[in-house]
């Protein structure tokens, strides 16, 4: 799909303008003389209210590579979270963005990032991918729970 | 472009076929021709039925299109016995690896649940496994050229049956497409379509969808359908929409990628990725079938069958070497075939249809092959420090390397004559004496403690494995002996009245040692593993009769060649050709009838054989 993975991510920025889940925001990052790199976004994704992860805004960065849509963007947490499906690196392991499981081209920006707040409250344990997350998870609910709420108040934005 | 096209093509051709019946067409034909070109000997590699000998397995190479037949025959059986479509038969097959029983077993269970499970209908409840809910696109469900529309067969309405609630309710708004038909150029749209991939909206946009009616432009199907199967090799492709199951079906991928609405050079790659895609089909039949196996050479797309080894067990006592019937290959034979035509670029497509061994390991069984092979590996270490590639010449002490094929050392310092491999004096070769191919067991006797049992022990497997390596760095030599040999045979056309014809049997010649150096080179292995015993010793009298009847021949190819000679050269060299084919086909013919007897001894446990009693090496 050569061609036309700059012209969808034009089209993607333009939905998410006209509307967007409340309390995100998503946009093409700025390089350094000024100008708007379409193929890397900055996105925050907040926590869901009534959870551990409320008031948080969590940092992360979409990597879009050439064949976009037909391969998945690369979703990185920055600063790398605390969650059993998020790697050491940051990179966010789920279904949806793995192109030899659930990848289809016609998700969109909005649908990876409703997505990836589902998964923060409901992490996959079948798929762990840091241990200390998951083994705190598994065995200490409520250090678990102590530790996103710390994590939580360390992302609120000011 | 009709939607059965490739089924309705290869009936045709079907038809004629048995409308001629003295057969201008290949298959036919080919059966005859071996019966008459029996009487020009063996420059024929189609080995006639009925000629096999007792060491060849029987097999069959099968072309693409003979496994296509296979794959189709399969096809039709599912047609008629389940009363689906010929998309839908393929469909499911292929989801089940091609095993009809277990397919017609479940289908008869709950045909709904299989026909979800390979992606031919989309489940009852639209489910939505994947976290993320889905945001409708505007005009996403509006249109949808429907495949089973365009495929009216006699079953397809028992299946839109089952089908179309589920179409239905999958998508709200739209009106039952799955019968109305659709012209893939169809512009008289209510509301413009806009691709929910590519957001473009241009009039003269190709709207396509599978039966669950998710469209998308033909462009961006395009695009995936060819990176799924050229980046990911996957031939069951789901459709585009998020938590879709449906996979597309053959014959919609080829409209796609036969779409004449391209330039030329995207054309001829779509035409590429078509043939990728058939082949990944093949592939996955061949690899799904026990009895086929796909040929491991580069860029060959030949497939073998031999139901005769497909059975584990089948393989204590045969050792399934068969040839896809192809030689040389494809691109690389121009680059490397600077030895004109006679070389190895040209070699056999041979391999083993019971290990991964890319070779002839005639005599030795796969299991054995493969216990030496790992043997070698680990302690190739040892053996290379010790067997390093020069020699010093036993009188002399000069370096010496061998750069030839024959065993036959004369010092160029000393002009000391010994065999390259025992190291000792030649002269002692030249007699019916020759014992060079065997170890001395008494060695063996003499160890009495720990320490010297494991010196004889590491001596015995060297023995083995320098004969063993000596072959091997021979038939690694014989390039260069092609090629001298090919030299050889022009200087004799000039020297002599001979004509190219008559000057053969100098190739004839190496390609039999050649092939003699490879079973010599297995016996080495096969020996090594052998119990003690009268069947052992008889073995190594086959092997070392062969292994001199091959040095034999190997050295009057090496001796120089001078005119008044090359009458009685030729006489003896065809001689020694016939006589060491006939102790090869002795040493292959004997072990074969051991194994079927089952009469080898091991000397150590071989997958699929009997433990060995306590022997002594």
């Amino acid at each position: 799909m050569s061609g036309i993975c700059r012209p969808r991510l034009a089209e993607e920025r333009k939905q998410w303008r006209k509307d967007h889940p409340f309390g995100f925001y998503a946009k093409p990052s700025k390089s350094a003389d000024g100008s708007m790199n379409l193929m890397e976004w900055e996105v925050g994704i907040p926590g869901k209210a009534n959870t551990a992860w409320e008031k948080g805004l969590y940092k992360l960065i979409m990597n879009f590579p050439e064949d976009y849509p037909s391969k998945p963007p690369k979703c990185k947490f920055s600063p790398p979270l605390f969650h059993p499906n998020v790697y050491p690196s940051g990179t966010v392991c789920l279904s949806i963005l793995d192109e030899e499981k659930s990848w289809k081209p016609a998700i969109t920006i909005k649908q990876i990032l409703l997505g990836i707040q589902d998964l923060l409250d409901d992490p996959n344990v079948n798929d762990p991918a840091q241990s200390d997350a998951y083994t705190m998870f598994k065995n200490d609910k409520a250090a678990y729970e102590k530790r996103i709420r710390q994590q939580a108040r360390e992302n609120t934005p000011k | 472009m009709a939607s059965d096209y490739e089924f309705s093509d290869s009936d045709g051709d079907y038809d004629d076929d048995e409308d001629m019946i003295d057969g201008t067409q290949d298959e036919t034909g080919e059966s005859e021709d071996d019966m008459d070109m029996d009487a020009f000997g063996d420059d024929f590699k189609v080995v006639p039925k009925g000629k096999r000998k007792s060491f060849e397995i029987e097999y069959e190479s099968l072309s693409q299109s003979d496994v296509e037949k296979l794959m189709k025959k399969d096809v039709e059986d599912i047609v008629g016995i389940l009363g689906v479509d010929e998309s839908t038969a393929n469909l499911l097959l292929r989801h089940m690896s091609w095993n009809t029983e277990r397919l017609i077993e479940k289908y008869m269970d709950n045909p709904t649940k299989v026909l979800v499970a390979a992606g031919v209908t989309v489940e009852e409840p639209p489910s939505s496994p994947a976290p993320i809910r889905s945001h409708s696109i505007p005009n996403s469900a509006t249109i949808g050229t429907s495949q089973s529309g365009r495929r009216p067969t006699r079953s397809s309405s028992k299946l839109l049956g089952s089908k179309s609630p589920s179409a239905l309710k999958s998508s709200s708004t739209v009106s039952p497409t799955s019968t109305t038909r659709l012209s893939p150029r169809a512009t008289d749209l209510p509301t413009p379509f806009v691709c929910p991939i590519c957001f473009d909206d241009a009039p003269t946009l190709r709207p396509l969808s599978l039966t669950c009616s998710h469209p998308f432009c033909s462009g961006c199907w395009t695009a995936y359908i060819s990176s799924k199967i050229t980046d990911e090799a996957e031939h069951a492709i789901r459709c585009m929409a998020e938590g879709c199951a449906l996979v597309a079906t053959d014959t919609f991928i080829h409209d796609l990628l036969t779409a004449s609405d391209v330039d030329p050079e995207e054309a001829k790659v779509n035409e590429e990725t078509w043939a990728r895609f058939q082949e990944l089909l093949i592939r996955h039949f061949v690899a799904s079938n026990p009895n086929l196996k796909y040929c491991p050479y580069p860029a060959c797309t030949n497939t073998v069958s031999c139901p005769a080894a497909a059975s584990k067990a089948s393989l204590t006592s045969v050792v399934p070497i068969v040839s896809c019937g192809a030689r040389g290959i494809p691109g690389a034979a121009q680059a490397s075939g600077s030895g004109g035509n006679l070389g190895l670029p040209g070699k056999e497509h041979k391999f083993c249809f019971g290990c991964p061994i890319e070779s002839d390991h005639r005599p030795v069984v796969c299991a054995a092959a493969r216990l030496w092979l790992k043997k070698c590996r680990d302690d190739s270490e040892t053996a290379n420090w010790i067997k390093s590639n020069t020699k010093e010449c036993s009188m002399c002490m000069s370096t010496i390397e061998k750069n030839g094929g024959c065993n036959h050392m004369t010092c160029k310092k000393c002009k000391h004559e010994f065999c390259w491999v025992c190291m000792g004096p030649w002269s002692e070769h030249g007699t019916a004496w020759y014992s060079c191919n065997r170890y001395d067991e008494k060695a063996g006797v003499e160890a009495r403690d720990a320490q010297s049992r494991s010196r004889a022990s590491l001596e015995r497997y060297l023995h083995y494995y320098n004969r063993w390596a000596n072959h091997e760095q021979s038939a690694k030599l014989s390039l260069d002996l092609y090629a001298k040999t090919e030299k050889k045979m022009e200087d004799m056309q000039i020297t002599s009245e001979l004509t190219w014809i008559e000057v053969q049997f100098m190739k004839k010649a190496v390609e039999e040692v050649d092939k003699c150096r490879m079973t010599l080179k297995w016996t080495y292995a096969m020996a090594y593993y052998l119990a003690k015993g009268n069947e052992k010793d008889l073995f190594e009298d086959n092997q070392r009769d062969l292994e001199k009847a091959v040095e034999d021949l190997s050295e009057l190819l090496e001796s120089p060649i001078e005119a008044e000679n090359i009458p009685m050269l030729r006489q003896k060299v065809t001689d020694k050709t016939v006589y060491v084919q006939k102790r090869n086909e002795i040493v292959l013919e004997d072990t074969a009838a051991g194994f079927l007897e089952g009469r080898w001894k091991w000397n150590v446990a071989i997958d699929g054989f009997d433990d060995p009693e306590k022997t002594e090496f």
